[in-house]
Parts: C-alpha cells; sequence; structure tokens
C-alpha cells in the first residue's frame, strides 16, 4: 500500500524528504556580519610585539604562522607545504605552499618569511626564545619558496614556537617586516594571508575585518586552528564593551553574537539559558605568586616552602574562576601531553600550622612580607586578597600592595620594590613558553640546575626523551623555583545559539583564542 | 560687555600654561610605563627598554616638556601611544558621542528636573511635594551603573525596543537614526541630574515665591499660572544654570560610568583608557581641552546671567 502511494505521488515524497533533511543538516551559508563583544579595544595588531588575548583573537583573522595547533595542541603546517632537519637536528629547509597570497594581492614567498622570522626573532616578544639558538635565515637561491633556518643546535620547540600567534612569529609583506622595528606596525601595514583583511578601525566603536575573497585556505578537515578554513560570514565586527554584565545582555538582547571573557559564576545561569552556548576556552589558564629571588626575604628557599605549604587553593580558585576551575599543581592540564605530576606531592597543602613552623625554622621572625597585585584584572585581584587573607591568618606579616597593572608591570622590574606579586598565565603548547623559566622575568629563578634543565630541554629532539626532562624541570620547580602556581581555570565566552552556526561545541573546540572561520550566521 | 569678555579670554592663558606644565608632570610622576602596558605581560624587562627607546621616552624629561610645548604652540597635541593616531583626530572622534550625550542628558535632566521642582514649590507640604522629593532622593542616591543596567534589561533584552549598548556615529555615517545608541546611557545620566536639578529649582522658588514683587504681580491680578513661570521662574533660574553650566561641562569631559557602562567610546572612557596606558600625549591633550572647555562654559554661564538678570551688566 506504501509502495503504491509512493508511485502514485513522487513529488509529494521527494517534498517530504527535502523538508526532513533540511531540518537535520544544519545549512552552512555565505553572509552576514558576527558581532563579537570584547572587553576592550586590542593595543594594536602586530602580534608579534603583543601578549595580550583580544590581539591574538582578532589578529589571527588577518596573519597567519608557518605552523598552527590541532586540536591536540600539536603543531602542523599552515602556511608550509612541507620541512626537514637535517640528522644533526641543526639544520631546518622549508617549502611554502604556493599560491598563497596576501591581502594586497601580492603572493607569499620566502622573502616575506625571512624578512618576518628576523623582525620575529630580534623585537618579538617569544622571538627572544629562539634567538640565541639561531645561527642564519638563508634564502634558497633556486625558488622563491624555499628557506632554512640553521641552528646552533638541534632546537626541538621550534615547531611550537611557529604556531603560537601571541607574540609570534606571524607572515608579514617583506617590504613591512624589513623596516619595522620595537613600534608597532601602522595599520596600513596590516595586510597577511589570512581569512580575514582588515578593513577599518574606530577606537571605542569597532574593529571591523571582511572576507578576504581570494584566501588560500590549507586543506584536510578542520583540526584545532588547523585544516580548512572557510571564511562563511562577510565582515567580524568587533566592539569594545568593557562592562561583563553588558555584553551579556547585549547577546541576549540581539545586539552581539558573541561575547569574550565573562565572569565564571555567570556560567550557571548562562549554561541553562536555551538562547545562549557557553564555551569554556581550553586548555585551562592559571594564576601563579612569584617571588623575588634577587633579594628580600624570599630568596630564602625555606621560606617560599611555608608560603606555598599554607595556602589553600580550593577557595582561592573559586573565588577566582567561581565553578570552573580544577585542582592541578602540574604546569599542564591532564589530557596534555605535557603533563606530569612530578613535583606535585608539595602542591596544596593548606597546612598554615606546618608552614608557620617551617617558616620560623627558615628564620622568620613576622618581617613584613610586600606582595604586589594588580586591580585592573578580576582574575588577579580576587586571587591576590584570598592569598593575602590565608597568609595573614596563617600568621604571616603580610603588606598587600594593591595597584593597576601598569604599576605592577614597573614595580615587579626593581627587586627592590616586592617579595610577592601575582601574575596570569595562559596556556602554552610548549615548556619553553612558560615565563618563569625565563631567567629575565621578574621571580628571575636563575640557577645553574634550572640552566642546565632547560638547555637540555630546548636541545633534545624526541618527545619521550624531552618530556624525561620535562619532569625533571617541573619537580625543580617546586624544590627552587620562583612561582606558585594556584590551579586550572577556565574563561567562559558566550555565544546566540539562534544566530550562529559552526562555533557550538560539536562542531570547534573552543580554544583560548576562539575564531570565526568556519561559523556562519544562520 | 565686549570688553568684558576679552579680559576673561586673556584672563585664560595663565591657567591653560598652569594645566600644560602640571599635565606634563603630573603623570609623569604615576608609576608605569606605557611601552609595558603595550607589550603586554609577558615581555621580557629588555624588551620593554628597547620599546621605550624607540617611542623617545628615554629622553631627558625637559628635552620631552619643550618638544611636546613646541608642538602645542603649532596646534599639536601630539600622537596617542595607545591608538597610535594624533590626539587631536581621537578627540574630535571621542567627542561626537560625548557631545551627544551631555546635551540629551541634560535636555532630559532640564524636562525633568524643572517641572518636577516647580510643581514641587506650587505644591509645598502636599503629598505630591513629598513624593517628588522622594524621588529626587532616589534619583540622586541609585548609582549611575545600576540605574544604567536596570534600564537595559528593561528596555533592550526584554522590550528590545532600543540597543543595549555601543555607538555608531551620525556625523560619518549620515544616519541621524543612530542617535537612538544614546537614548538610555542620556536618560540614565540625565534622571541623576533631573533630581539635582529638581530640588534645586524647589529651594529657589520656594524663596522667590516669598518675595514681595511675586505678591505683587497677584495683586494686578496676574493668572497664577503666569506668577510662577513669568516671574518667578525666570528668578529662580540664575542658580540653575550656575548648575546647568557646571554639569554640562563636567558631561563634556565624560561620564565614566555610564560610557562604560554602554559601550560609549566617548572621553570618559577615552581618559580611563589612557590612564590605565599611560599614554601620555592622550592625557595630556585631554586635560588641556577639558581645561579651556571650562573656562570658556564658566564664561557663557557668567554671560547668560547678564541675559536673564539686566540689573547685572559687566563692563
Amino acid at each position: 500500500m506504501l509502495r503504491s502511494w509512493i508511485h502514485r505521488s513522487p513529488w509529494v515524497v521527494a517534498l517530504i524528504l527535502l523538508v526532513a533533511i533540511s531540518g537535520v543538516v544544519e545549512a552552512q551559508q555565505y553572509g552576514g556580519t558576527l558581532r563579537v563583544a570584547t572587553e576592550g579595544d586590542p593595543v594594536h595588531l602586530d602580534l608579534m610585539i603583543v601578549t595580550a588575548s583580544n590581539a591574538s583573537t582578532i589578529g589571527q583573522h588577518v596573519f597567519d604562522t608557518l605552523f598552527v595547533l590541532d586540536e591536540n595542541s600539536a603543531p602542523i603546517p599552515l602556511l608550509l607545504e612541507s620541512y626537514e632537519r637535517s640528522e644533526d637536528g641543526t639544520y631546518v629547509s622549508f617549502t611554502l605552499r604556493q599560491g598563497v597570497l596576501f591581502h594586497n594581492g601580492e603572493e607569499l614567498d620566502a622573502g616575506d618569511v625571512i624578512a618576518s622570522l628576523r623582525r620575529w626573532l630580534e623585537y618579538g616578544v617569544r622571538g627572544q626564545v629562539m634567538a640565541p639558538h639561531v645561527v642564519d635565515i638563508l634564502a634558497s637561491a633556486t625558488d622563491k619558496y624555499k628557506f632554512s633556518i640553521v641552528f646552533s643546535a638541534p632546537f626541538a620547540p621550534m615547531e611550537n614556537l611557529f604556531a603560537w600567534n601571541n607574540g609570534g612569529p606571524c607572515i608579514y609583506l617583506q617590504e613591512v617586516a624589513e623596516v619595522a622595528g620595537a613600534e608597532p606596525i601602522a595599520e596600513a601595514d596590516y595586510i597577511g594571508t589570512g581569512p580575514y583583511k582588515f578593513a577599518e578601525w574606530v577606537p571605542g566603536q569597532y574593529l571591523r575585518l571582511v572576507r578576504f575573497d581570494d584566501y588560500q585556505s590549507p586543506r584536510g578537515a578542520s583540526t584545532g586552528y588547523g585544516g580548512q578554513r572557510n571564511a562563511f560570514i562577510d565582515e567580524l565586527l568587533f566592539i569594545p564593551v568593557p562592562e561583563a554584565a553588558t555584553r551579556v545582555a547585549g547577546v541576549r538582547a540581539g545586539d552581539y553574537d558573541y561575547a569574550i571573557r565573562l565572569p565564571q559564576d555567570l556560567y550557571p545561569d548562562l549554561q541553562a539559558n536555551l538562547a545562549i552556548n557557553t564555551h569554556l576556552l581550553t586548555p585551562p589558564s592559571f594564576m601563579q605568586i612569584f617571588r623575588n629571588t634577587k633579594k628580600g626575604l624570599m630568596v630564602n628557599d625555606k621560606l617560599f616552602q611555608a608560603i606555598r605549604m599554607a595556602l589553600d587553593f580550593e577557595p582561592i580558585l573559586q573565588s577566582t574562576y567561581g565553578t570552573l576551575y580544577e585542582l592541578n599543581g602540574a604546569l599542564f592540564p591532564p589530557g596534555s601531553i605535557w603533563y606530569s605530576d612530578a613535583g606535585t606531592e608539595l602542591y596544596n597543602r593548606a597546612d598554615p600550622e606546618a608552614a608557620m613552623a617551617l617558616a620560623r625554622e627558615a628564620g622568620y621572625n613576622g618581617e613584613t612580607i610586600r606582595y604586589v597585585v594588580s586591580t585592573t584584572y578580576h582574575e588577579h585581584y580576587n586571587t591576590g586578597t584570598v592569598v593575602a587573607d590565608q597568609l595573614t591568618r596563617a600568621g604571616f606579616n603580610i603588606d598587600l600592595q594593591l595597584y593597576d597593572w601598569a604599576t605592577v608591570v614597573q614595580y615587579r622590574a626593581n627587586p627592590d620594590l616586592w617579595d610577592l606579586f601575582s601574575s596570569g598565565h595562559g596556556p602554552v603548547p610548549d615548556p619553553t613558553l612558560i615565563t618563569c623559566l625565563n631567567p629575565n622575568y621578574p621571580g628571575w629563578w636563575d640557577t645553574a640546575r634550572k640552566t642546565a634543565l632547560v638547555d637540555e630541554f630546548t636541545t633534545t629532539t624526541g618527545f619521550d626523551e624531552r618530556y624525561a626532562v620535562w619532569e625533571d624541570l617541573q619537580a625543580l620547580l617546586y624544590e627552587e623555583g620562583s612561582m606558585i602556581k594556584t590551579g586550572d581555570g577556565y574563561i567562559l565566552n558566550i555565544s546566540s545559539a539562534e544566530r550562529v552556526g559552526g562555533i557550538d561545541v560539536e562542531h570547534q573546540p573552543a580554544l583560548l583564542f576562539p575564531y570565526f572561520w568556519n561559523a556562519w550566521m544562520k | 560687555m565686549a570688553g568684558y569678555l576679552a579680559r576673561r579670554f586673556l584672563a585664560m592663558l595663565p591657567t591653560i600654561v598652569i594645566v600644560l606644565i602640571v599635565s606634563f608632570f603630573l603623570v609623569r610622576f604615576i608609576p608605569g610605563d606605557p611601552a609595558a602596558v603595550m607589550l603586554g605581560p609577558d615581555a621580557s624587562v629588555d624588551q620593554i627598554e628597547q620599546l621605550r627607546e624607540a617611542m623617545g621616552l628615554k629622553q631627558a624629561i625637559h628635552v620631552q616638556f619643550l618638544r611636546y610645548i613646541g608642538r602645542v604652540l603649532q596646534g599639536d597635541l601630539g600622537h596617542s601611544i595607545l591608538f597610535h593616531r594624533p590626539v587631536a583626530e581621537l578627540l574630535v572622534l571621542r567627542a561626537e558621542p560625548t557631545a551627544i550625550l551631555a546635551f540629551l542628558s541634560v535636555v532630559v535632566a532640564l524636562c525633568i528636573g524643572i517641572p518636577a521642582g516647580v510643581l514641587a514649590a506650587v505644591k509645598r507640604n502636599t503629598f505630591l511635594d513629598q513624593a517628588l522629593l522622594v524621588l529626587a532622593l532616589a534619583g540622586i542616591s541609585v548609582p549611575a551603573f545600576l540605574l544604567g543596567l536596570l534600564i537595559m534589561l528593561v528596555f533592550a533584552v526584554q522590550l528590545h525596543w532600543l540597543p543595549s549598548s555601543g555607538f555608531r556615529s551620525i556625523l560619518s555615517s549620515g544616519n541621524i537614526w543612530n542617535i537612538r545608541y544614546l537614548l538610555l546611557p542620556s536618560v540614565t545620566l540625565g534622571f541623576g541630574q533631573a533630581a539635582l536639578i529638581a530640588r534645586l529649582t524647589r529651594s529657589s522658588m520656594l524663596e522667590v515665591l516669598q518675595e514681595d514683587y511675586v505678591n505683587a504681580a497677584r495683586a494686578r491680578g496676574v493668572v497664577e499660572r503666569g506668577v510662577v513661570l513669568k516671574h518667578a521662574l525666570r528668578n529662580a533660574s540664575i542658580p540653575i544654570v550656575t548648575v546647568v553650566g557646571f554639569t554640562f561641562a563636567g558631561l563634556l569631559a565624560g561620564a565614566v560610568v555610564t560610557e562604560t557602562v554602554f559601550a560609549v567610546g566617548g572621553v570618559g572612557r577615552l581618559v580611563v583608557e589612557a590612564v590605565l596606558a599611560r599614554d601620555y600625549p592622550t592625557i595630556q591633550g585631554i586635560m588641556l581641552v577639558v581645561a579651556c572647555m571650562y573656562l570658556i562654559l564658566n564664561l557663557l554661564t557668567d554671560a547668560t546671567y547678564a541675559l536673564l538678570d539686566p540689573r547685572i551688566q559687566y563692563s
């Protein structure tokens, strides 16, 4: 009977099937404007010399890097066709993808990459990690798409550093990179190879990117930042909205489609709202408490151990991240290839009596401990006030000094002015990018044992071997290092479920710098 | 009058010079570094010093000051460290929403405050008078950020009548309907100001309504409406004009809290952003412009007295 009905009315059946399918498959469609509410304007989009996350979030749509991170935070080529290391690991040759265009129509070649890498190595925030190991960067005499880097010794973190656009080696036009110095490049030079091009910036109102129609996407399934990139949306509008409650209200009111960095205590209510998708950016970030190893009370290792012993990290994390935290003393989260529990038996002891006993054993007699904390960022402030309170209750004499971020940055550079200070740390793809491993970073952890391990870690190739060294390094951090980690915390973003497709969790793993290629307006 | 105005203009010059000097040195006494803010939290000390050198911040202070004065005398307020464009251009860009917001807020404040104050004075010691006083107290007491978020929730999120936040330029787009972005912030700001004006109007009107000339007007048969609006209000308006003048000047300097809540990129937020980033040229430029604005508005306020009260004459 059904068969005869189908025979008699095939068009009706076809129509029914079409309606059914369209309801099941969400249509990706071109067009529209995505309005993203950010915390504020970026300082600029010269990504080589800025580490503010909003600059990376916006700028990654404009500028590409040689590698990117996939969904497992492993580096995969983006602008490269291939690369190869010599047997001794000191010579790496690269071949670029052909036909990649800059937004002004010029084709990418090795000249652009070499100039960009040279500028990054000299002035880039993360370039200083690689610069001491680079002997030279050479262009091929016969092929404009090939170049090579000569290292003084095998440099294992190369791919990870090249994949990290935050203070990283984004690729600019050769003529821009060659004249760029320590100051940011001009807006007129925001010419990259990304799926979107810079259109307009009205500070205080919006920053506008428009689709680059001649974008040459890498191939393959989308994975993390890598794989196929489709710029479905015509225009991305990044709108500075400093007040978090206003960002949320704006998404609910239909004025914004995506909102960045919201107070974590809003998570339960936002998650329950069917019109809103919540995004917990992974990997997580963490807060740090640094000690001054150059001068003052905290030169005493045992006293610093006592400080760590006194702290109960759970209320600290709750005040900072609401319910979006995990107690984790390792510098990388579980699930990361770098995760290790080495040294973490000293994490979260939460024993103020034992801590005070250890402090007295270290010779502490109630001297004032100057603890510098920023009021500019709520994570810093919330962490600092709870830590100060816990330490005071434990019996330490804490002088909590609250300043805006610009003042904290200046004070922490002067070892005469502080004993402890707090700062945040975002996730990084390679342990070499952990700031406390830099001997010049305030805290100034610079012992012979640490230097030797860092050198060994940097020059060891092969993941298993590197991992073993990393475990030793993390254990050493707990033994003599300059930093206490509080735990992992998740950044909360939201989007409109009704208006935006392609950025719910199923389609795109939430990453620290949310991106909007492969997203579409419904 | 013309001579008086000319003398007042000349008298502004020493004030402006003092503002120039104080603004230059004051901001440099604040700890903090624009290069460090620009590079972000992970930059090393060496990188910060490198950028400071490139930005000219390592020059001797007197050299920096003389260069600054030289530029100002040529009408150049300098280049914003934070936004990488001329400070003057930045101020013009940010002045549009601030000026419109200030104007609309004052209109809201006057439209609510003056009638409320007059009514309260005329209906003195009645239920209406007490109700208006309570409302005025609420208006003064409720913080602007709370009021702003509440009316945003009602009119934008629930009713979708107006945008929740943000601003789009009317001048550059030519779209007058972009004024809708400033309606909620104007009501937020204006409500608090209205409360102040209402109370001031009431007390000023009460004083004037006691005067003999008011009784004389009534005795001559002038209708009560005419007595209140034509005779009493005009004489009661001098202190109101003073307050409105200073309020308007203050709003032109930027209403930071309201601009932040409603994401209006005006002068108020620019000041905060510049201070947090230690954007010296922008801070100096704003202080100079705001000081000049206060001086001019003060002068205009004084001139308005002469219009309102013929007994006041300047020579």
